[in-house]
């Protein structure tokens, strides 16, 4: 708390206070009144302004970092009420503690309320609502009602209503609970037929001032129904329904039901309404965007393609990957080779085995010790008690997962909150799981999935439908309808932390070992096994669990060779389910999100919730059709990467060598207290070494072993996408977004002749591969694939033992797998008919900037991304560099000394990666670091004028880009401006793309909690509510490169959903698309098509248009400055140029 | 005597205000003569030669160098003036050590010491505010391992810190907001002496906003600029501490301050240590006291302690202290 001081005699010396000074007094002083309004209200009782913390064990702490950025000017001039208001409050604060009246002038007669209330609201912008509080409340509301919902699992409906009178009873704590919450309570009654219990929990909710909604008349209707109540009960129940506006037929239209909730209802509504029939399933609706008009159109009948496999096969598929997702693990075995067993390790392994036995029992013993205290505090404990989640699954489960993670643990351990993040998670992705075997969710599934297959399978019928829409038919066909859903129960972030710190306490308190396990003339004292430690990097400390030497030890002796993962780590063996809404997709049992996000951020969730559906089938159905590409394992390259992999590895090749290529340290003898410093710091760079390769290495053993255990197999990638649209395969570890290794080992599943172009494909497509020729025509690429054409079979017959071409080019891998396809295809009978499986990619040149040339149609800028025809492909950094080097003759000649220093050293190395982040939305700042160090690369550049050298550059380099894509920096700048504005105004950036998906920008200013325990306090930030203001400077940077993304994404969906009505195979890395050979010239002309259609839309125009709607609609108080403002900014979009934009139709290089 | 002097990074200038101001330094009386704020560093350099003082100055940025190198040539002998950074002091890299980092043997080299008091060298310096924190460290650290200009005897520092600084170096047990690591190890290292405080409201910058770059303070109060004398202590080794495993007491003091809340004999456990309850009956330390609630000499003493003990010897203990050091010295 602040210094209790006399505010008229500062204790500083009168000289003129300068404002700095003045403004932190302030502040302290607007603190202090915070403080002290607490108090009073405490102390008084006065609810009028915030609300009582009751009981709370997590503290929200306002992240509070000491940078100053001094800005006391605009501040006072914008708001010139703001500088009294303090004053006042000094005299408020201080006449409510004390009884001496304050000198004359300020006005402190009024009760110290209404004062403090003031200067709350002027303190903060005028649209932006005091609700730092209700973001702590949120959170306890979530987590009441996870409480609630484990309880209703564990049908402990008894348990439920007493932690939810715990709330109701006091009128403080009743506002922690929403309708949601009783009506958990009334379906836990609800479940076992209980009508009496149930109309207490209703009497509850309506004595909390709340009417039932539609959850709890549906609720209501099963307790009648299981509980066989009369007639005349449920008849009223039924009036009183239709009294609160609602109608019967919206019961089954929006309520998820469980297990057979459904049924019972409905017996209980036929019991009053005998003939009353379930509501028809709604229409399926159409997209009906501009871009999508000839895709979803149903004129033309459309056959879209199949896979090569009968029904029956993938039915058989299906019933494997049930089995492994029931599993929740995998287990196999790993790639690295089987030496032959040692003693030694014969021995440690009988060691682990029997330790690991010990452990379980441990660990098990001490969990039950934990939850036998839990419970028996319980009828003390409110939200805050673990118990419930600690009940959900079988004791041993809880035992596995933790001894999981104590296997998986690495030798250089492993921050805690990840592994609490992880705990956490695991227990929750379990929890649901079993959700939805009893909810009998799982066999609505499995039955809609062998009918939905006969849209793939070959010798099937149906052909015209999109997976979605087929999915989506038989589910109203079997009136599933929303029972497929399961109703949401996520797990605030904050309450999955701690849940994962309190196993990770029991973890890393049970587990121990005795201390001569290595060295049997020790004592044999029992050691923790897991120790926690503190690390002080990067200015902040982070607490580490980490294994104790003895044990990393005995693993690597150990040398075993089986790995374990979770399910959702492999691909899927089977097609994945297709999505139909942001809930439902992907795999069969493990939850998947349709967009990704962290911390618990569910603003993301909410959009895609409220937009209306059908916006969003595109996207849907472009992932679908991304996740239906089947994939096989390229084994020959594999078997040699593993031979490599298995004997030093390459790192040149990409190929992580093992540890026992670590460099040594000097042995140095002596105490080590004794060392040299530089000794000390050779070692330590050793360490650092043997630490990065450590994991680079585990990293390739997960890949490859999951990549040879699917070896014989056909198998998909299920995608999701992130919060601007960008697609990514679900699986982490092996996918073919992965690196060059990873790549080579991927082939399309299904093969496609080559036909008359496709070898021509295959050649150019290894040329781009070597990143030769990068400058030259088509053609003369084919060219030279023909010259080298000696090379490339030798690659391809001897890969190792001969002239190892391949090993020198870009993507070594890559070009070895192309050498070896077409080596095939050469000495096939007939070329044009060979079936090639081989994936063939065209990039785009600098895409983002492609992207914003289309935008601004800038004419220069267009022709140096490739947009406009061209004989051979242009490069925008040569273009940059060139256009630098104009400027810096001229500046040379005019006697400019740092240009006439620069002669000679402007290149394209030099500014490329700054060109290439200027899409990002690069600052000066970060530019000049990014040249500086290209220039410092360079040995013959003097180093004095590095500093002065990379300025000018920087300068330059922007200059030129501005003159290049003078329109692209204009609507760059719009964006950010707008951006600013939207943020400060304390509203979140928002747009929809052209396809219909809506975006929000998750950036917001982050509450931290701190979660206390007894290893350590961990400050978990989580953006989870919309409560909190926005992150303006995050809000404004990352605005236009976002909105970039979002749209080159979009050209990729309307890419994929082309191809896929015309029958291709195709995915994406983002702006680089995958065919077979055979289909490239048609790929390559559906990507121009969909680009000019896109572009041609009045992309900019619409954003506007957007903006104003949602931030300055008429109805907000337009007459404020800032409101006139935003608007004004909003509706000035910049102009375009001359480009004529069908010309990319023309343009080889567009993407090449 | 011989003093060094340091002057402040830029973009930081102080300068003082006009009118007569006279800084009553212990054992020192520097009468300012009333010239109008004149803007630039140096100040301190002219007060100490007015008072007569040999100095030694090291100025970091080039551009200040002419100014200083032409005071040095109209004064003969009393002022030398080096180019360098002293918060570039001995930095850890091999080869030449080029200017403007410094290598404290040649630094010493250029000053005379005097055998009068085992106090040879005395500096003087204002500690940029951005790297208030980390100066603070580096100069325990070297101060621990007695290396760098410690080499050379128990050098008096007398340096500007913030108030918020040192509110922290003079922390007591208990105070949760103040007392942690750096106070634990610079109570054990040094005597600490206030010098003077001067109110922030004195200074004024050249910087665009008017403002001065003073790190904010949530906690504590720092509304002052401080001059703080540290003097090491002449007890600091022992038996037990030595120079040479000087990091392990460091490491051992951060990782029980971490949390100041969590038990000591919890943190004494998790490292395997055996019988801690033993051990600490004997150091008469209460049996459940809280790492932020032991006095800084008592850690001392449980380190010297535990050097009997295996806990310091267990090859991974080393193996973080080791690894510790790396993240200050880079």
């Amino acid at each position: 708390m602040g210094r209790q001081q006399e505010p008229a005699a500062p204790r500083q010396s009168p000289a003129q206070p300068s404002g700095w000074v003045e403004k932190l007094k302030r502040e302290m002083y607007v603190r202090q009144a915070k403080v002290e309004r607490k108090l009073s209200i405490a102390a008084s009782k006065m609810t009028l302004v915030g609300q009582a913390n009751a009981k709370v064990k997590v503290k929200a702490v306002p992240k509070a970092k000491a940078k100053v950025k001094v800005k006391a000017v605009p501040k006072a001039k914008a708001k010139p009420k703001a500088k009294k208001s303090p004053k006042e409050t000094k005299a408020a604060a201080w006449s409510q503690g004390h009884a001496s009246p304050r000198p004359a002038g300020l006005a402190c007669s009024k009760p110290g309320v209404v004062e403090v209330k003031q200067v709350v609201k002027a303190q903060k912008h005028p649209n932006v609502p005091e609700k730092r509080e209700s973001n702590h409340q949120k959170i306890m509301q979530q987590t009441i009602q996870s409480n609630l919902e484990c309880l209703l699992c564990l049908q402990q409906p008894e348990e439920a209503e007493r932690l939810l009178l715990l709330y109701h009873s006091s009128p403080m704590k009743r506002k922690l609970l929403t309708i949601g919450a009783y009506n958990i309570v009334m379906r836990s009654w609800a479940r076992k037929g209980c009508l009496h219990r149930f109309n207490r929990v209703l009497s509850m909710l309506e004595s909390a001032g709340l009417r039932p909604n539609l959850d709890s008349y549906a609720a209501a209707l099963e307790c009648m129904g299981r509980g066989q109540a009369c007639t005349k009960i449920i008849w009223r129940c039924v009036q009183q329904l239709k009294q609160d506006g609602f109608h019967v037929d919206e019961l089954f239209q929006k309520c998820l039901f469980e297990g057979d909730e459904k049924e019972t209802v409905l017996r209980a509504i036929r019991i009053v309404q005998p003939d009353y029939q379930l509501p028809p399933a709604p229409k399926p609706q159409t997209c009906k965007s501009a871009l999508l008009n000839g895709f979803y159109s149903k004129e033309k009948v459309v056959s879209y393609p199949k896979l090569d496999f009968s029904a029956q096969e993938l039915r058989e598929r299906f019933q494997q990957q049930l089995e492994m997702e029931l599993n929740s693990t995998i287990t196999i075995q790993s790639v690295e080779s089987t030496k032959p067993l040692t003693p030694q390790a014969l021995r440690a392994r009988k060691q682990l085995a029997a330790l690991r036995a010990q452990w379980r029992g441990a660990i098990l013993q001490a969990l039950q010790k934990a939850k036998h205290n839990m419970s028996q505090k319980r009828a003390m404990s409110g939200y805050n008690s673990l118990y419930p989640y600690l009940c959900l699954l079988p004791d041993e489960e809880y035992v596995d997962i933790m001894m999981q993670i104590l296997n998986t643990l690495s030798p250089q351990g492993e921050s805690l909150s990840v592994l609490a993040r992880e705990l956490g998670s695991k227990v929750y992705d379990r929890y649901l799981t079993q959700r939805k075997l009893r909810s009998r969710q799982l066999e609505k599934v499995q039955e809609i999935y062998q009918d939905y297959i006969h849209l793939l399978a070959k010798d099937s019928q149906p052909g015209e439908y999109l997976p979605r829409e087929y999915w989506e038919k038989l589910v109203a066909e079997a009136g599933y309808g929303p029972s497929l859903r399961l109703k949401d129960c996520s797990w605030p972030y904050v309450l999955l932390m701690r849940l994962g710190v309190y196993l990770l306490e029991i973890l890393v308190h049970s587990v121990k070992v005795p201390r001569n396990t290595l060295k049997p003339h020790l004592e044999s004292r029992l050691i923790p096994v897991l120790y926690h430690i503190y690390s002080f990097r990067s200015s902040w400390q982070v607490g580490l669990i980490k294994p104790h030497p003895i044990f990393s030890q005995l693993v690597s002796d150990a040398a075993e060779t089986t790995l374990t993962f979770s399910s959702s780590v492999m691909p899927m063996l089977c097609p994945p389910i297709p999505w139909t809404s942001p809930h439902f997709g992907a795999f069969v049992l493990s939850d998947t999100k349709l967009m990704r996000y962290v911390d618990g951020a569910f603003q993301h969730q909410q959009l895609l919730d409220q937009c209306p559906q059908v916006n969003l089938h595109p996207v849907l159905d472009a992932l679908n059709q991304l996740g239906n590409c089947a994939w096989k394992i390229n084994q020959p390259v594999l078997d040699i990467i593993i031979s490599i992999f298995n004997d030093k590895g390459n790192e040149k090749l990409d190929i992580p060598p093992p540890l026992s290529e670590a460099p040594k340290p000097p042995v140095t003898p002596g105490n080590s207290s004794a060392w040299h410093k530089s000794q000390k710091h050779e070692l330590l760079l050793c360490k650092k070494k043997a630490a990065e390769m450590h994991s680079l290495r585990m990293d390739a053993l997960y890949k490859l072993s999951i990549a040879n255990h699917v070896r014989d197999e056909v198998f998909w990638f299920p995608h999701n996408m992130d919060f601007r649209g960008r697609t990514y395969p679900c699986p982490p570890y092996f996918n073919h977004l992965g690196n060059d290794v990873t790549r080579a080992i991927l082939l399309f599943a299904e093969g496609r002749p080559l036909g008359p172009k496709g070898l021509d494909w295959l050649k150019i497509h290894l040329i781009n591969l070597t990143g030769l020729k990068k400058k030259n025509s088509l053609q003369e690429r084919l060219d030279y694939a023909n010259e080298i054409m000696e090379e490339i079979l030798d690659s391809a017959d001897r890969p190792l033992t001969g002239r190892k071409w391949w090993m020198n080019t870009d993507e070594p891998w890559q070009v070895l797998a192309c050498c070896m396809e077409i080596a095939q295809a050469l000495r096939s009978p007939d070329p044009a008919a060979f079936v090639s499986h081989f994936p063939v990619h065209q990039d785009g040149s600098c895409n983002g900037l492609q992207h914003y040339a289309a935008l601004g149609r800038d004419l220069i800028g267009a022709i140096s991304v490739n947009l406009m025809p061209c004989s051979v492909p242009q490069d925008v950094y040569s273009a940059v560099a060139q256009q630098v080097e104009e400027f810096r003759k001229k500046d040379a000649a005019e006697g400019l000394k740092i240009a006439q220093v620069l002669e000679g050293f402007i290149s394209r190395k030099v500014v490329k990666q700054t060109v290439m982040t200027v899409v990002y939305g690069v600052t000066r700042y970060g530019g000049r670091l990014q040249i500086e160090k290209r220039l410092k690369e360079i040995d013959e550049f003097p180093e004095e004028y590095l500093w002065e050298a990379s300025h000018y550059l920087v300068r330059q380099v922007f200059n030129g880009i501005k003159e290049m894509f003078s329109a692209t920096r204009d609507i760059q700048h719009w964006l950010t401006e707008s951006a600013k504005l939207i943020a400060q105004s304390g509203q979140t950036v928002e747009w929809v793309t052209p396809m219909g998906l809506p975006i929000v920008q998750p950036y917001y200013r982050v509450r931290s909690t701190v979660l206390n325990s007894n290893m350590q306090n961990l400050s978990v930030k989580s953006s989870a509510n919309t409560n909190q203001k926005p992150d303006t400077v995050k809000q404004k940077n990352a605005f236009p490169p976002n909105f970039i993304h979002s749209l080159d994404s979009t050209h990729m969906m309307l890419t994929a959903l082309h191809c896929f009505r015309q029958g291709l195979t195709f995915v994406s890395v983002h702006d680089c698309y995958w065919t077979h050979a055979l289909t490239v010239d048609v790929m390559n002309q559906i990507c121009r098509q969909q680009f000019v259609a896109l572009h041609s839309q009045k992309i900019l125009q619409d954003l506007s248009k957007f903006m104003l709607k949602k931030y300055c609609s008429p109805s907000k108080d337009s007459r404020a400055p800032w409101q006139k403002k935003l608007t004004e900014q909003l509706s000035n979009v910049p102009e375009t140029g001359e480009f004529n934009l069908t010309k990319v139709m023309d343009s080889t290089y567009f993407f090449s | 005597m011989s003093y060094l002097f340091i002057e402040s990074a830029i973009p930081q200038l102080l300068c003082w205000k006009s009118h007569s101001r006279e800084i009553d330094f212990k054992n020192m009386y520097f009468p300012l003569p009333p010239p109008p704020p004149f803007i630039g560093p140096g100040i301190l350099t002219r007060t100490l030669l007015n008072a007569g003082v040999r100095v030694v100055a090291l100025e970091s940025h080039s551009a200040f160098l002419p100014n200083l190198q032409s005071l040095e040539n109209s004064l003969d002998g009393q002022l030398k003036v080096i180019y360098g950074d002293f918060f570039r002091l001995d930095p850890l890299v091999t080869g030449t050590v080029k200017p403007p980092a410094v290598c404290s043997d040649k630094l010493f080299e250029l000053l005379l010491h005097t055998i009068e008091t085992d106090v040879p060298v005395k500096i003087f310096g204002i500690l940029p505010q951005k790297k208030e924190r980390n100066t603070l460290w580096r100069l325990l650290f070297i101060l621990y391992e007695c290396s760098s200009i410690f080499r050379y005897g128990r050098v008096e520092l007398n340096i500007f810190i913030s108030e918020k600084e040192y509110k922290v170096l003079t922390a007591k047990p208990g105070e949760s907001r103040a007392y942690q690591a750096l106070s634990v190890l610079c109570q054990v290292g040094c005597e600490i002496q206030l010098l003077h405080m001067e109110p922030w409201s004195s200074f004024v910058t050249n910087l665009k906003n008017k403002g001065l770059a003073v790190s904010k303070s949530m906690w504590l109060p720092n509304d002052h600029l401080c001059l703080v004398r540290l003097t090491p202590q002449r007890d600091l080794f022992s038996e037990g501490l030595k120079p040479t495993n000087s990091a392990t007491f460091i490491f051992m003091v951060k990782q029980c301050l971490a949390k100041r809340k969590s038990r000591l004999t919890d943190r004494l456990n998790s490292w395997s240590l055996d019988n801690s309850g033993q051990l600490l009956k004997a150091l008469e330390i209460p049996a459940d006291v809280e790492t932020g609630n032991l006095y800084p000499e008592d850690y001392k003493r449980l380190f010297e302690a535990l050097q009997n003990s295996s806990v310091f010897t267990e090859s991974w203990f080393h193996d973080e202290v080791l690894e510790s050091i790396r993240n200050i010295n880079l």
